[in-house]
């Protein structure tokens, strides 16, 4: 077999890709050895040669990755499915705003985009830095050179096995797979792209991976500052240059993770915030290893105390970042989290990349761990630092432990290396567990972000002022003892330990409110601390009022007391379409649903009408949850909520599950092939009986009312309008089935009585009876002028005049149409009908269109012009009709489509929990950028 | 006296305690057979296909019935006490949380695990040359 060319590749961005790729790994190598050497030389005059050096390879290098970002986008822009990540990614349907989500959808986008901001702000500390350039870029360096090797896309074969480093994406889809498609030259033109998950396709998509790879991103400077001033053995000035970076990044993490949370609540079907899933909790820890460095590093900075663990927390920090990465990409979290990226094989690969920091970062901790001094004197115990280190402990075995619970299907996997036989242990209750233990973190952190800020560091003045301290505190804890028994009216702590955690959070807020207005009086900097102590208060707040109080507007009355207790049966409830539902006080009715095509989705339309005790309504609101299609509408994919807000809470409302006939294309053709129909002759003027339902036949008309028949699309139709009449009930429904034909197609357009489980459809059979074969007519003829008359049995006709812009069903008007309507008028002893019959001259042919009499079955045409006699041509026919009886097929045993599954929840007092993350969160980023301007800008 | 003596004691102490604790939150996934005690337990297996599965919201929207064969091949109808969950018919493995009772075991928390993308991708490819 002979090379194939295939047709349409645009091979030049692989071999860009490739090239940039292979520049972009050796620029971050080259830049990281020379930094080295700047280090390594800095007491000479070398230093700044090497550095200069260091700086160009890394530009080289910044270069190099924006533009394969660039390439990779081009291709997915100009949908160039050759290229595997194109093909993954995006489709010819996809909308353009999707198309940045669609590039940071798969590994090697998110590792580009990750890339990309640590380019970013390696510019920045390039130009800002100083002297401090080369050791604090080493690392960056570093870290963007193996991050690069994760899409190197090499192949080493090694013995039989081959070790595959990293995955390029620009490689070609036929080199990707072996399929037999790639035999085809022309393969281009019978692929389309995969696509975007219909998951993802919406803006949370756009705007929370970025955030949180700069979040991910920026946790690389505080590493990178700790290991230069390790290494340099300089534990002092880096401490100040560092700073505004370490909130900056701590904000913008948590920013990053809020943003996760915000979408799983708002547009997810999760029903809540935060699940302590795997991948969760794999960003939250190195959050909270940071916030405990920054508290350090406070004291590090004031005191001269507790250095080593900035050093500590801060290389943890990132190496815990790259774990997280780890957990995420290397399928080893398996069928233990929720989401989670699509196994590639880098396993290995990452393991490395995670242990080759924790390794470097830590011997040189170890190394240089007796360099490092700190005040002979330890802190005394009214000292601030003392409690902000006792702070940062708790914050760190709290760590500790959502670590150890996350990584258990790692810990099973190592210990199944030395025993294969050993079986993995799991958390059984994964949320449960980690309520249970960070009830107490929370209770914590919430009592040592709130006294200690009254001490003051090395404990000066106590003496004098401890009185008054004791009494600040003492009117604080009454103050919030009183607001915990008031909101209590509120909500329910259902248990001793909310209790008190309630407490410590309301205390946390005022003691702050205290610190803030009677202390910090405008001084920004020490304001940032006590409002971002604030927010903390209020999460946790918000976390018991939300978290433990939400409640359910649709209970289900199904409850199995004896098994489980209440709360475990969950909150779903059967909605019919126009039916309401009394539940908890509200009236539910599902009013409608709508077809949004462009956003494949179909919207709901739920009524929501709050009672008061005398049944009265009170409020009255609609939601729209939807349900979004796979790319190709075969089946539905997801489902979103919608919420109503209000200040103190919010009522979630999600569709939890549909008819199956409405879930997939597939289902509903096996529905519909499982129904059996009975065939049924519905004479006119009388009546049908089938099982308990009256049938009767009210109207046969060429005109159906069917809601999906579209005459335009049809060449002719007919509807029947049946009424039947359930006895065993006592209602009646009207039933309009139809039929369509369309050339030699025939459309069957049944009709369904949903709450009777009843569908008919018109029997194939109808149409011999009810359409005459036009060669089955005998026509007579008559030609006569303006004005005159014949006569046609008992029917006389009267020309009445011309139509020069005749409009008929069956006519469409063309350019250069010669057309004229004949106005004729049909009398009867029933009375007389208007009749309008179109002679045609199309292209030099002419052509006929008939009218018809419905009532008096006659056709008539309009069939020829005589110009020297000015008379006109008329043919007219009776039809004969065979039989007026209907045909009709039911089926009295259908499931119903009309309903849907809805769950509604209201969750109270959430919106404290976001303003108070977002108080966190806002906080730390503006107390930097407040230490950064005093630094560089003033 | 040495405050960071005490700490570090505390924090051991602490460490110790709660880590003897977590042994009794987590263990193995159980079988049927495991779950015969009555304890709420976490089952593997899979969905027994060629057998009834019942959803029926008219009658009750939070309950969703099936089979489910564990890893001993031991079958046991799961009642779930949700909505029939998207695509169930496609998983590959079933993990169910709830308790045995009367030989039916009640499910409260499942999760599925689907076949990959990439093994879809190569029946897309697959398809596209038919």
């Amino acid at each position: 077999m002979g090379k194939i060319i295939y047709a349409g590749e645009s091979l030049w961005i692989g071999q860009w890709g490739h090239f940039f790729i292979i520049l972009g790994f050796v620029s971050a190598v080259m830049a990281g050895i020379f930094w080295y050497f700047g280090v390594r030389y800095r007491r000479t005059q070398e230093a700044d040669s090497w550095t200069k050096l260091g700086k160009i390879s890394f530009i080289t290098h910044g270069i190099s990755v924006l533009s394969l970002i660039g390439l990779l986008f081009y291709a997915m822009y100009h949908h160039m499915y050759e290229y595997s990540y194109v093909y993954d990614h995006v489709s010819d349907d996809l909308p353009l705003k999707y198309i940045l989500s669609a590039f940071w959808e798969g590994q090697e986008g998110s590792f580009l985009l990750w890339m990309f901001w640590h380019i970013v702000l390696g510019f920045i500390i390039i130009r800002t830095s100083g002297k401090w350039q080369a050791p604090v870029m080493f690392s960056f360096a570093l870290a963007e050179a193996l991050l690069m090797s994760m899409i190197l896309g090499i192949h080493i074969p090694w013995g039989d096995e081959v070790i595959k480093l990293g995955s390029n994406p620009t490689t070609l889809l036929r080199q990707m797979n072996e399929a037999p498609i790639f035999a085809n030259a022309e393969y281009l033109s019978l692929i389309k792209g995969r696509g975007l998950n219909p998951l993802l396709q919406n803006y949370w998509m756009t705007i929370h991976p970025p955030t949180l790879f700069l979040g991910f991103a920026s946790t690389l400077v505080p590493f990178s500052y700790a290991f230069a001033g390790l290494w340099v053995n300089d534990h002092k000035n880096w401490l100040k240059e560092c700073l505004p970076w370490s909130l900056f990044s701590a904000g913008i993490l948590g920013i990053g993770i809020l943003m996760g949370s915000l979408w799983a609540y708002v547009a997810l079907s999760f029903g809540g915030y935060w699940a302590w899933d795997p991948v969760e909790n794999a960003s939250l820890v190195p959050w909270i290893t940071l916030v405990a460095g920054i508290h350090v590093h406070l004291v590090a900075k004031n005191t001269g105390y507790a250095t080593r663990s900035v050093y500590f927390f801060y290389l943890i920090s990132f190496v815990l970042i790259l774990y997280s990465t780890y957990l995420t990409r290397s399928g080893v979290l398996g069928d233990t989290s929720a989401h989670a990226f699509t196994e590639m094989g880098l396993g290995m690969q990452l393991i490395l990349l995670v242990s080759l920091f924790f390794v470097l970062g830590m011997s040189l901790l170890l190394f240089r761990y007796r360099h490092i001094t700190s005040p002979s004197k330890e802190e005394e115990l009214p000292s601030r630092e003392f409690w902000m280190f006792i702070g940062s402990l708790v914050l760190l075995f709290s760590g500790v432990l959502i670590t150890y619970s996350t990584s258990l299907p790692v810990i099973n996997k190592i210990i199944a290396i030395f025993n294969p036989a050993y079986e993995g242990q799991v958390i059984q209750d994964v949320v449960g567990h980690h309520n249970k233990y960070q009830l107490w973190t929370g209770v914590f952190i919430s009592f040592l972000s709130s006294f200690p800020l009254f001490l003051r560091y090395g404990a000066t003045r106590w003496k004098e002022n401890r009185i008054r301290i004791f009494m600040r505190w003492g009117m604080s804890a009454g103050v919030s003892f009183v607001a915990t028994l008031l909101i209590s009216l509120w909500i329910s702590y259902f248990s001793w330990q909310f209790g008190i955690l309630t407490f410590a959070g309301v205390f946390t807020v005022i003691t702050n409110l205290d610190y803030l207005v009677n202390k910090a009086r405008g001084r920004l900097k020490l304001a940032w601390a006590s409002i971002a102590h604030i927010g903390f208060g209020m999460m946790i707040v918000g976390t018991v009022a939300s978290g433990l109080n939400q409640k359910s507007i649709s209970t289900n009355p199904f409850v199995f007391s004896k098994i489980f207790s209440e709360e475990d049966v969950k909150k779903y409830v059967q909605l019919i379409k126009g039916k309401t539902l009394f539940s908890e006080g509200y009236l539910i009715t599902y009013v409608s649903d709508t077809l949004i095509e462009d956003a494949r989705e179909r919207r709901y339309t739920i009524q929501f009408e709050k009672l008061n005790d005398s049944m009265q309504v009170i409020e009255k609101f609609q939601l729209h949850p939807n349900a979004v299609y796979a790319n190709d509408f075969s089946k539905v994919a997801a489902f979103n909520p919608d919420t109503k807000h209000y200040l103190h809470k919010d009522i979630f409302t999600c569709v939890v599950g549909l008819p199956p006939a409405l879930q997939s294309n597939e289902n509903a053709k096996a529905i519909e092939d499982s129904l059996k129909f009975t065939s049924h002759i519905l004479p006119f003027n009388d009546t049908l009986l089938v099982d308990s339902f009256v049938f009767t036949l009210e109207n046969v008309s060429y005109e159906p009312e069917h809601p999906e028949f579209q005459r335009h699309s049809h060449d002719a139709g007919l509807g029947a309008r049946i009424k039947v009449q359930d006895k065993s009930q006592d209602t009646t429904y009207y039933l309009e089935p139809a039929l369509g034909i369309e050339g030699a197609l025939l459309y069957n357009y049944p009709a369904t009585a949903e709450s009777a489980g009843i569908k008919v459809k018109l029997a194939e059979s109808v149409l011999e009876d009810f359409f005459v074969a036009e060669d089955s007519l005998k026509y007579e003829e008559f030609s006569i002028k303006n004005g005159e008359n014949f006569t046609f049995g008992k029917y006389r006709v009267v020309l009445k005049g011309f139509n020069r812009a005749p409009e008929h069903p069956n006519y469409q008007a063309k350019d250069k149409d010669i057309a004229i309507g004949a106005i004729l008028e049909l009398q009867s002893e029933n009375g007389t009908e208007a009749l309008e019959p179109i002679y045609v001259i199309r292209d030099n042919m002419p052509m006929s269109i008939k009218a018809y009499s419905g009532s008096e079955k006659i056709h008539l045409r309009f069939s020829n012009i005589l110009p020297d006699t000015e008379e006109f041509t008329f043919k007219i026919a009776k039809e004969e009709r065979r039989k007026a009886d209907l045909a009709i097929d039911i089926c009295t045993d259908v499931p119903r489509t009309d309903y849907l599954i809805l769950q509604a929840t209201i969750f109270p007092g959430i919106n404290l929990f976001w303003l108070g993350c977002l108080l966190m969160m806002g906080a730390l980023i503006l107390a930097g950028w407040d230490r950064y301007k005093t630094k560089y800008v003033a | 006296m040495n405050k960071n003596i005490i700490i570090a004691l505390l924090l051991i102490a602490a460490g110790i305690t709660v880590f003897f604790n977590i042994s009794k939150d987590v263990s193995t996934y159980a079988t049927f057979d495991d779950a015969m005690s009555g304890q709420r337990v976490k089952i593997v297996g899979q969905l027994a296909k060629n057998k009834p599965m019942i959803y029926e919201p008219e009658h009750n929207p939070d309950a969703f019935s099936f089979y489910m064969t564990d890893s001993e091949n031991v079958e046991k109808q799961v009642i779930l006490l949700q909505p029939k969950p998207q695509d169930f018919e496609m998983s590959e493995q079933i993990v169910v949380t709830g308790k045995m009772d009367n030989d039916i075991f009640t499910a409260t928390d499942i999760l599925m695990k689907c076949p990959s993308k990439y093994k879809d991708e190569e029946i897309a490819i697959k398809e596209a040359v038919n």
